[in-house]
């Protein structure tokens, strides 16, 4: 099912969020966060990008490829390419933490979007975010 | 002209003594018949002490006969007469036209008895006739007072509302009137009865078109109501006059003057008269007030021009702008729609809107890349450039300068922006008083083109020599010339 999600041609990027099913919601309150930023985000970004929340103990084959061992990551992909983003945090592939704000959240989406169009595979993100463990 | 002449002749005998003569008056009396409006400045000029040749409208036949004709009809109460009788020829239509011009002559009668008593009072009391605006009220509150000089002992309660009561305490105890003299005070009252009297003849005629009202004006009835309908009549003088009222004026038709008395008008009302009265006015909330009441002047003027022509005599002209009416006032009182929120377009796919044109050209003039740059960026083949700081270090100079190349100097050359300024030199040298040589000329003869009629030169001559102090300018004149 994923796999043919990101096999698909056209020109939107997608989010694929994976998220570890059947665990304690408390013991990963900024799993929740994360998946209420990107809810009430969905309908505003809706014309240029499309999220889906993929379930990686129901669909483990893509944990080595991309190391999903966090309980929340954020992957972007575009036209079945995976697009880098540097952060500041030193992995560029993938958002492991819980973005609070949601503004910040759509900057990411849209720099990776356009990014993307344009061919590039790594896009700078508009915020460092090298200091999120120290706040 | 006979009344103009007569009221020069009543100021001169006005000035010699304070008698009436009696051929004067007369003339005047005549005339004050004739324009009952009054020409104001006439009325001025006569001479004061008789009321009668002041106010001369309970005398004549015509208010007698219209006052006794409204008796009649009132005692007989509303008679549904037959809509085969054309408007014009009902004999009921004719007495309401003649009262409603009644009603107007009846106002200005007031207005001028209005004057009389203020003068006559005014030896008394001069500051209540600022106080009290109303014509009738005023003259109520002369009667009350009468030769009194210390006011706890009146009691003005019903006549006036109780701050404006205080007030009038307040500035009778350090009024600089005296008293009257018994004559005078007799005379005053007396006029002040005549206001009176007028001012319920006024009301009876006005009642008694408002109980016809239904027949006269039913379209405009069906908004405003039978008896605002009636006072606007009987304030405009008539359907046909209230008809040709623009719906501004009529929308202010009946408003009152607000005595300040020291109150402040932040919170006075917006300019709306008798309409104010209407059902619709007063049931919408406030805040719609101002809109309310615009709405309902224009509606009520079309329906009185529907009327006036007799065009609907069944009213529902008026009966739907009545619901034109409402529903608009319902539909100011709806709730916005709500926001819906809406996704963000897709990133670059709306190409950013580029201008062009001449502004666009100009502007973009000044950061373009200019002949000298152009030349320094480029380097001969094999040849090292000049540099600012000598061998290779600074800012290279490229081909500025050298030998070789094609062009003699380099110049910064006119640039098109220049045109505009060498434009308003140009307009600045034609107003120069002498300051050019006579010399001078327009044309210039180059070798190219012959004749030129603009010289070239003159420009460079407007921007003045680099060594030269634009203080002093050498070619410009006055900056700033304003008019004082």
């Amino acid at each position: 099912m994923i796999v043919d999600v990101n096999l698909c041609q056209s020109p939107a990027l997608r989010l694929a969020k994976a998220v570890h099913g059947t665990n304690n919601n408390h013991l990963y309150f900024f799993v929740v966060q994360m998946d209420e930023v990107l809810a009430s985000v969905a309908e505003t970004i809706k014309n240029f990008a499309v999220i889906y929340l993929v379930d990686i103990t129901e669909v483990p084959d893509f944990n080595t490829m991309y190391e999903l061992y966090d309980p929340s990551t954020v992957m972007f992909f575009f036209r079945n390419k995976h697009i880098m983003i540097d952060l500041g945090t030193g992995n560029n592939n993938k958002i492991n933490w819980a973005l609070k704000d949601k503004q910040e959240f759509v900057d990411i989406v849209e720099t990776v979007y356009r990014g993307a169009r344009k061919g590039r595979g790594l896009v700078i993100a508009p915020k460092d975010y090298s200091t999120k463990y120290r706040y | 002209m006979a009344s103009l002449a007569d009221s020069f002749l009543a100021d001169l005998d006005e000035l010699s003594d304070n008698e009436a003569h009696p051929d004067d008056e007369d003339l005047d009396a005549a005339a004050m018949e004739e324009d009952v409006e009054g020409d104001m400045p006439d009325i001025e000029t006569l001479n004061y002490d008789d009321l009668d040749s002041v106010s001369k409208l309970q005398k004549t036949q015509r208010y007698n006969d219209i006052m006794q004709k409204v008796d009649d009809a009132l005692e007989k109460g509303t008679d549904i007469s037959s809509h085969g009788i054309v408007l014009e020829d009902d004999p009921e239509y004719q007495l309401i036209v003649d009262c409603n011009a009644l009603s107007v002559d009846i106002e200005n009668e007031i207005i001028i008895i209005h004057n009389f008593i203020r003068d006559k009072y005014r030896l008394k009391f001069p500051e209540l006739e600022s106080l009290v605006h109303h014509p009738i009220d005023y003259a109520r509150v002369v009667k009350k007072i009468g030769n009194e000089v210390d006011l706890t002992l009146v009691d003005l309660d019903g006549l006036l509302p109780s701050a404006i009561i205080m007030v009038v305490s307040v500035t009778a105890s350090t009024t600089s009137g005296k008293p009257l003299s018994e004559e005078s005070l007799q005379k005053t009252i007396d006029a002040c009865d005549r206001a009176l009297a007028l001012d319920l003849a006024k009301k009876k005629v006005l009642d008694f078109v408002e109980s016809r009202m239904g027949y006269i004006a039913p379209n405009l009835s069906a908004i405003a109501g039978t008896a605002v309908a009636a006072k606007l009549m009987g304030t405009a003088g008539g359907l046909s006059a209230l008809a040709k009222m623009p719906a501004c004026n009529v929308q202010l038709l009946g408003s009152k003057k607000k005595t300040l008395a020291g109150f402040s008008t932040a919170a006075s009302q917006f300019r709306v008269g008798y309409l104010e009265q209407t059902e619709i006015f007063q049931s919408t909330p406030p805040s719609l007030r101002t809109r309310a009441c615009r709405l309902l002047a224009a509606k009520s003027t079309l329906a009185a021009r529907v009327d006036s022509i007799r065009g609907d005599p069944t009213g529902k002209t008026g009966r739907n702008l009545r619901e034109e009416i409402r529903k608009k006032i319902e539909k100011w009182q709806e709730p916005p729609p709500a926001k819906q929120p809406k996704p963000l377009p897709v990133p670059d796919s709306e190409p950013k809107k580029k201008r062009g044109g001449r502004r666009l050209r100009k502007m973009k003039e000044r950061y373009a890349v200019t002949d000298m740059r152009k030349l320094a960026n480029r380097m001969q083949f094999g040849v090292p450039e000049e540099s600012s700081l000598g061998d290779g270090l600074g800012e290279g100079y490229g081909m500025l300068g050298q030998a070789g190349s094609g062009k003699l100097r380099v110049s910064i050359g006119q640039s098109n922006l220049a045109a505009k300024v060498a434009k308003k030199f140009k307009e600045k040298q034609y107003g120069s008083s002498g300051a050019t040589s006579g010399l001078t000329s327009s044309l210039a003869f180059t070798p190219v083109q012959g004749i030129e009629l603009s010289n070239p030169q003159a420009h460079g001559n407007q921007l003045g020599s680099g060594m030269q102090s634009t203080y002093f300018s050498e070619t410009g004149t006055f900056s700033k010339i304003k008019r004082m």
